[in-house]
């Protein structure tokens, strides 16, 4: 009877033992809100006029799932207060399926590797600059973001790391004399939700890490289109050729007691050549014909002191960045500038930083600006990583 | 053409230093850097993009969404993600 008890208290010890493993078993599905956040205050005089406030912040959240070891969903929303208002901008939302240990296939809206600098460095915590250099972002040559679908790896070759991606997505659309801002015919637009042509873009990065420490990295990637225009318009079949270099260094250097971190890239821009009618003021007409190339390019250097004795300066971090940028000479938004900045950040944790940074860009053209373009920016922004 | 010609020579170059270090890599230096540790790994690449974050930030689950989210990302190979995140797993 004894024995008989026994098993039975052994065998719900065992159960109760089992149950509550199951409880404390971490659950399959797997959910994350990550992301980042800013704020800042900003004091910038561009050609005499002096604007400064409080950047009333911007807080992007990220939503990480996932579902086993190979299926995974992210998305990211941005909300910014722009001018005033609130904005709120979808960056990215897409499946990401693992095939194998070298391919891993992403379909829906993804932040394009076109170079590195919108893929891995924008995000307010990782960025060492307040801004983004010239090129990127609003009115930039470079492509943020698209919709379809991608395939993506790495490997490795001897004691090489190669990462390699290829994707196909809705093409980009272009600026027309037809359109809201006919000042700009002729320049490429990314944000194509809807295929505005039913002809996609191709396009790929491929990434070597030669060294065995992992300490360098140089890229190349391409971006192309057979059409760029509306389906049935003139401009339908205006082609573009996009590419892009980047470079990446990153080390503890001892003999300089620090961690030396050098990124760069890139960025070319060819589109098919035509002449664009646009109405400069009512029932006059000009014809813009230019050779549809730009570029741009940033280099950016920053060192940290992390090997020195003092707490508060091995927090310190001293940041230079140029770039330029150049657009069609003599398109409606003909450009040439030149940006030198120089920052002192005070990083407080892994992922959040303060940043002062100085900023001149120097040049011709741009964003509503005929002529002369001189603008001198002060920034103090303090950034978190969630 | 011009700009056919840059991509072209950029991707030659590439492909180039590939070879090369193939090429000038022994077997023992092959394997020296298969037998690189997690720790080793996790200071060497995760401070490419950003600083490198401390175990303690996050516990294992998260950890674990994290380094599927960064595999993908940041483009990692598995074998060096791998060793990465267990480490930072058994240093949290
Ligand atoms: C090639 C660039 C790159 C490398 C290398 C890299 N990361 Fe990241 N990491 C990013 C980017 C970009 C983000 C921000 C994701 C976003 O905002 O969408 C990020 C975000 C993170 C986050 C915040 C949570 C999240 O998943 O978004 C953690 C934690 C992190 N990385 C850990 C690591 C670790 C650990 C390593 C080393 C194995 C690593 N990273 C290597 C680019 C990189």
């Amino acid at each position: 009877m004894k024995k008989l008890i026994l098993v039975i208290f052994l065998g719900f010890l065992a159960f109760g033992v089992k149950a509550q493993v199951n409880d404390f078993k971490s659950s399959k599905t797997q959910f994350m809100i990550r992301g980042y956040g800013h704020m800042g205050y900003e004091n910038v005089n561009t050609n005499g006029d002096r604007e400064s406030s409080y950047d009333g912040g911007a807080f992007a959240p990220i939503f990480l799932f996932k579902h086993s070891d190979r299926l995974m969903f992210e998305t990211e929303l941005e909300f910014v207060i722009n001018e005033g208002s609130l904005e709120v901008g979808f960056e990215y939302a897409n499946i990401m399926y693992i095939l194998n240990d070298y391919m891993t296939i992403r379909g829906g809206k993804f932040l394009l590797p076109f170079g590195t600098f919108m893929e891995r460095l924008h995000p307010s915590w990782i960025n060492r600059m307040p801004t983004k250099p010239l090129g990127f972002g609003h009115d930039g040559i470079a492509p943020g973001s698209g919709v379809g679908v991608e395939l993506r790896g790495a490997f490795r070759v001897g004691t090489s790391t190669i990462n390699y991606s290829v994707y196909n997505t809705n093409g980009p659309g272009i600026k027309t004399p037809e359109g809201v801002e006919p000042g700009e015919a002729g320049m490429l637009t990314f944000n194509n939700l809807i295929d505005n042509n039913n002809s996609r873009a191709f396009g790929g990065r491929l990434g070597i890490l030669p060294f065995a420490n992992n300490s360098t990295e140089f890229g190349v990637s391409f971006y192309s289109t057979d059409k760029a225009g509306n389906t049935g318009s003139i401009y339908e079949n205006l082609g573009a050729n996009l590419f892009a270099f980047d470079f990446s260094f990153v080390k503890q250097l001892a003999g300089l007691g620090g961690i030396v971190d050098i990124k760069s890239q890139y960025n070319k821009s060819k589109v098919d050549n035509m002449i664009y009618t646009v109405e400069e003021t009512p029932g006059e007409f000009e014809n813009l014909n230019f050779d549809n190339n730009s570029n741009s390019f940033y280099a950016q250097l920053s060192y940290r002191p992390t090997m020195s004795g003092s707490d508060f300066i091995s927090k310190l971090e001293f940041v230079t960045r140029y770039s330029t940028l150049r657009t069609p000479e003599g398109a409606g938004w003909e450009a040439n500038k030149k940006e030198y900045s120089f920052g002192l950040n005070y990083w407080i944790s892994w992922r959040s930083l303060i940043k002062l940074n100085y900023q001149s860009i120097t040049g011709e053209g741009g964003h509503d600006t005929i002529g002369g373009f001189d603008q001198k920016g002060l920034y103090l922004h303090w950034a978190i990583g969630l | 053409m011009k700009t056919y010609k840059i991509f072209g020579i950029a991707t030659a170059v590439i492909g180039i230093l590939t070879v090369f270090t193939l090429g000038s890599c022994s077997t023992e230096q092959v394997t020296a850097y298969k037998n690189k540790s997690g720790a080793q790994l996790w200071g060497e690449n995760c401070i490419r993009c950003h600083n490198t974050p401390s175990p303690a930030a996050y516990n294992d689950t998260d950890w674990t969404t994290i380094e599927m989210h960064m595999r993908i990302r940041a483009n990692l190979s598995k074998e060096q993600s791998e060793k990465v995140f267990d480490f930072i797993r058994s240093a949290n």
